[in-house]
């Protein structure tokens, strides 16, 4: 421990190397470090927002979702890390949304701070805040454009507009119109009752335009390992019969640990008989179902390969678990777990079948399946990166898509719906006499961030454009409440007639996570570092330097921790 | 990484190890980034067109490539710098999807990137750059779908295709033998291709090589050269009009997959034991015979004593074939495979014109010859050369040749080479940017200016002054209209690509463009690179 506080006898409470630090500037300073991760993020924020490349261990990455980047930022700092959670939360609840939730809680915070500074009890400023996001919701509510009674093939207009709108700050935006047909192709191919995002498959192959990129109305997945014979099999079909099995079809000892013994030299051959008839009498019945195509999840072996290519049977084997699921799901045929009594109900049927050359890869392409509950997306793009960027991008935007599917609102996008918030909560706020006015005014004022890091994403004069958009929302009679930010011309337009879309249910969960993620670090007054908690994680993550740097890091961190509570 | 402080001066650990972290933000990330890509773009350059230069490559076990083609020297240099990385990326993927014009767009990215550096020291944000570049991207596409001709051919006029791969093979090591080595990729190509499907699959050519001879004696095998030969050296060295057996069975006794063990206790057991051994092999060789096999072909061995057995009943055969070359030599001969000696039948067969093994020069390497199938699914480019790096670098000169010749059975329109179509591109894109107003007639203008990197480094690559020879063919291409009007490379005495024959696939130029277009927009869209500082 460092030597201080002079004479004073030291009381030591906890474990030595742990780290406490409490009371008012603890709340600062866990505000600040918040704000230091989101300052990472705010770049990555709207049409105009940059990617971060971020190289770890694992490899690189290139991305503009906020998710993606605060899970690879690999924060450790505790208050920031509830940061990284709300934006996880937003990941898995709705998909999209994962910057603008990140954002929305940093400048809640940052709002927050003067407010503690000047000796405010976090918990008013809590309730304040709560009661504020309440408000704000219901007023998005009021605000949200229903779809509903639309007709189907408006509405998946409709939703295009939206997957357009979320695919706008990646980086395929240059085919942003294409790829949101794509998204919202692939959804509505879907079982309408589930929305199983499972049963979109997306598939990466390197090489070739973004616009190579497309869709199979089935399953489509790459070439397995195969043996000698595989080229003499058929590799097109109409309307086959598709046999899914979970057995290996291979010459091999059937049962593990059986020992033959032998006393008579002249049984040899019959044991070896006896195992081919085993193999043969499994692939007889594979044929004789009627089956074309035969799929399984284990190996089919060089003799089963070249028995079916004799037969004018196509096989794959060493099929990955979830695309043989949407096989099944596509084509209707059932997992087979044995040759034996094979019905020919459990054969699925698609229209076509076809093995195609994608990029440098082939391609067993299952089309026009009957049953067809599922779509898959076949990316291309220039390298690695480009598609697993575009992957995420497209799984944000199918998020989206299904999203709105079952909650068909909208709300304009480009910062409009905040701003309209934003002032029907400032003028709402004039109803309290208390410091809550203060504090929901604050609140209100902490949502404008998002149009304000619009403008500053693109380069724009966020001022200028922010008053410009507080004139249009103060109009009296309503008609300036869809105006948002125009990236394109640095100007202000109406973001519902520019089609600038979003599903109300983002911004609810944003505003709502947001508020509750500020909250808990605005309710935080002490952090207890137990010395342990760090160490073995660091050990994990890196090599035994790694601790010892985390050591370093971690004795520092506590001496001034000590220090600071004088 | 930099250390953020709160207002007592104490550092926040927000990210694990975050000492031992850089982080470079804003403007300057683009910067470096942008820096990055052009130094590789840069070793490229002098290797683009008909006088390029080879570069020699080193890896760390001591091998030594000589190389030319863009992928394969950025694939060997082992780059470590994450953008480098992505220049690499981007230039495999032209090879995966194309084959050809891997250096040009290496060459493209670079000076992409080059001029929009320029503009980001004017201020402009990098993503309306981007943006311009997809406008002007477009453009260029669509100028491309203008001039480009089509041209017919069909399995006996092949001379539209040899012209094309000629061009691509002239700036390659083979450059001297462009005409037939163009006619034996063209040929390939078109022996394996489905025309009706306008579908090459590529793993029905095999590119076999051996060092020795000279690049003339490269020829096309209409069938497979395996690098085996006959078990038995006293076997026939020639055979016509064969019957093939192809097995994957051994020539031994069948051994059940179960553990097994055989308990012999007595000498008459044993006696019969060996007895039924013997009477497999010599029921193996008679069933081959039954079957009106004159060749077997194995994916096993086979001892001694059935290799006597073999020579003995006049049975030619060849040992250990990898199973890749067993399937080929199926589709090829129409034979079956055959798993068992029980299921040999007369019509499993296969049939082959010619089987020769024929021997290089002083040494004792020897090979299979198997020409004259039936089936003419399955063929072969049998290399030579004088050394290995020369025959490697022909293998991929090849390659490159077969995935052009493929890509025009695919899409057979073309535009012409020499910078040609660049220029045009150029001069179309220039005239779209006039008509557009705000930062993306910068960009568009940038784009334009890039695209002239091609035709400027063939020019200099080829010792002509740069500046003079693309301005006199710019001002001609704008003068007369003409978009085939390229750079004098080889000193032809004409501007015209239509009279030097140097064509290039529409599909190769513009995935060329789409790729460029795409990795600079990626490039410049990073504003904030975050890896470890001790990275070197």
């Amino acid at each position: 421990m460092m030597p201080m506080m002079g004479m004073q006898p030291q009381i030591i409470l906890l474990k030595e190397g742990t780290d406490t630090s409490q009371g008012k500037p603890q709340l600062i300073s866990n505000i600040n470090a918040c704000m230091a991760v989101v300052d990472t993020v705010r770049t990555t924020l709207g049409p105009r927002g940059m990617d971060k490349l971020i190289h770890d261990s694992r490899g690189v990455t290139i991305s503009n979702d906020g998710a993606t980047i605060m899970k690879l930022l690999d924060i450790v700092h505790p208050a920031a890390k509830s940061l990284v959670d709300v934006s996880l939360a937003q990941d898995a609840e709705v998909g999209d949304g994962t910057t603008s939730v990140v954002i929305l809680a940093g400048e809640f915070l940052k709002e927050a701070k003067p407010f503690i500074e000047e000796g405010v009890h976090p918990r008013s400023l809590i309730k304040s805040f709560r009661q504020a996001s309440v408000l704000a919701v219901e007023r998005l509510k009021e605000l949200a454009i229903s779809l509903e009674d639309k007709h189907m093939e408006e509405k998946k207009d409709l939703l295009k507009k939206c997957a357009m709108t979320t695919l706008n700050s990646k980086l395929v935006s240059g085919e942003k119109e294409f790829f949101a047909q794509m998204v919202v192709d692939a959804v509505s191919k879907l079982d309408p009752s589930t929305l199983d995002l499972k049963m979109v498959g997306i598939k990466k192959v390197q090489g070739g335009g973004l616009r190579d990129s497309f869709l199979v109305d089935g399953v489509a997945f790459k070439k397995t390992f195969s043996y000698a014979g595989f080229e003499q099999q058929p590799k097109s079909f109409n309307d086959p019969k598709i046999l899914v099995l979970n057995i290996e079809l291979e010459l091999k000892a059937e049962k593990e640990n059986a020992e033959i013994r032998l006393d008579d030299p002249a049984k040899y051959q019959s044991i070896v008989d006896a195992e081919w008839n085993i193999i043969y009498d499994k692939l007889d019945k594979c044929v004789a179902s009627g089956a074309n195509i035969v799929l399984s999840r284990l190996p089919i072996g060089d003799l089963a390969t070249q028995y079916f290519a004799d037969r004018n049977v196509f096989c794959a084997g060493r099929v990955e678990g979830n695309d043989i699921e949407r096989v099944t799901k596509a084509t209707g045929a059932k997992v087979q777990t044995t040759v034996n009594n094979l019905d020919p109900k459990a054969l699925g049927t698609c229209a076509r079948f076809e093995e195609r050359q994608v990029g440098a890869e082939r391609y067993n392409l299952f089309m026009g399946c009957p049953q067809a509950r599922t779509a898959t997306l076949v990316l291309r793009g220039g390298s690695e990166q480009f598609i697993d960027e575009a992957d995420r991008s497209l799984h944000d935007a199918i998020m989206i898509v299904r999203r709105a599917l079952k909650h068909a609102q909208v709300v304009p996008g480009g910062g409009a719906i905040e701003m309209c918030i934003a002032k029907y909560l400032s003028e709402y706020s004039l109803q309290f006499s208390n410091k809550s006015q203060l504090f929901i005014k604050a609140y209100a004022k902490a949502l404008e961030v998002i149009p304000r890091q619009l403008c500053n994403n693109a380069g724009f004069d966020a001022t200028d454009v922010l008053n410009k958009l507080r004139q249009k929302h103060a109009l009296a009679d309503g008609s300036g409440k869809n105006f948002g930010v125009d990236v394109n011309t640095g100007g202000v337009c109406d973001t519902y007639d520019a089609f600038v879309w979003e599903p109300a249910l983002v911004k609810v969960n944003a505003i709502q996570a947001a508020t509750e993620a500020a909250c808990l670090i605005l309710s935080v007054d002490e952090t207890v570092r137990n010395p342990k908690s760090e160490v073995p994680d660091a050990a994990s993550g890196a090599a035994a330097q790694a601790a010892i740097a985390g050591g370093r890091g971690r004795g520092r961190g506590g001496g001034r921790g000590r220090g600071m509570r004088r | 990484m930099s250390l953020a402080f709160d207002e007592y001066g104490r550092p926040f650990i927000i990210i694990r190890e975050q000492e031992r972290k850089s982080r470079v933000k804003g403007i300057e990330a683009v910067k470096a980034s942008i820096m990055a890509a052009k130094s590789v773009a840069r070793t490229l350059r002098s290797s683009l067109g008909p006088k390029g230069m080879d570069k020699m490559l080193q890896s760390p076990d001591g091998d030594v490539t000589i190389t030319n083609d863009g992928a394969t020297i950025l694939e060997m240099m082992d780059v470590e710098n994450q953008i480098g990385k992505l220049m690499v990326e981007l230039s495999k993927s032209q090879d995966h999807e194309i084959g050809d014009g891997t250096t040009g767009v290496v060459v493209l990215a670079g000076a992409l990137l080059e001029h929009a550096e320029s503009l980001l020291d004017m201020g402009m944000h990098p993503l309306r750059i981007a943006e311009g570049y997809e406008m002007a991207c477009k453009v260029a596409t669509e100028n491309l779908d203008k001039i480009k001709t089509r041209f017919e051919f069909s399995k006996e006029d092949i001379e539209p295709l040899v012209k094309t791969c000629m061009t691509t093979l002239s700036s390659k090591v083979v450059g001297r033998l462009k005409r037939p080595m163009a006619e034996i990729c063209v040929k390939a190509v078109l022996a394996v291709a489905d025309l009706e499907r306008r579908d090459v699959n590529l793993d029905l050519i095999k590119v076999e090589g051996k060092v020795g001879g000279k690049m003339e004696d490269t020829r096309l095998v209409e069938g497979i050269v395996i690098d085996k030969e006959f078990s038995h050296p006293q076997m026939p060295k020639e055979l016509k009009d064969v019957k093939v057996a192809i097995l994957t069975c051994p020539f031994e006794p069948p051994k059940p997959k179960t553990k097994h063990k055989v308990d012999i206790d007595t000498v008459e057991k044993f006696e019969a034991l060996r007895d039924a051994e013997k009477a497999y092999f010599t029921d193996m060789v008679q069933r081959c015979k039954d079957s009106g096999a004159e060749l077997v072909i194995c994916q096993w061995g086979f001892d001694d004593e059935a290799n006597h057995l073999l020579m003995h009943q006049n049975l030619p055969a060849v040992r250990w074939v990898g199973g890749v070359e067993i399937e080929l030599l199926a589709m090829a001969t129409g034979a079956r495979i055959v798993p068992r000696f029980q299921e040999l039948t007369a019509d499993k067969l296969g049939h082959a014109g010619s089987v020769t093994e024929v021997g290089f020069g002083t040494t004792k390497d020897k090979m299979l010859v198997i020409e004259g199938c039936p089936n003419l699914k399955a063929v072969t480019i049998f290399v030579r050369g004088g050394n290995r790096m020369v025959l490697d670098e022909i293998k991929r000169s090849l390659h490159d040749a077969i995935c052009v010749a493929r890509n025009l059975v695919r899409d057979n329109a073309i535009v012409y080479g020499g910078g040609a179509a660049e220029i045009s591109c150029g001069l179309a894109v220039e005239e779209a940017a006039d008509k557009v107003t705000g930062v993306e007639h910068y960009a568009m203008r940038a784009f334009a200016d890039a695209l002239q990197a091609v035709p400027l480094a063939l020019a200099e690559n080829s010792g002509l002054p740069p500046i003079e020879s693309l301005t006199a063919v710019k001002k001609r291409q704008l003068e007369e209209s003409n978009p085939y009007l390229g750079i004098d490379c080889n000193d032809v005495g004409t501007n015209d690509m239509r009279e030097q024959n140097v064509f290039e696939t529409v599909m190769g130029k513009k995935q060329q463009l789409f790729l460029a277009t795409q990795v600079c927009k990626m490039i410049l869209k990073i504003d904030d690179v975050i890896k470890p500082s001790d990275y070197e």
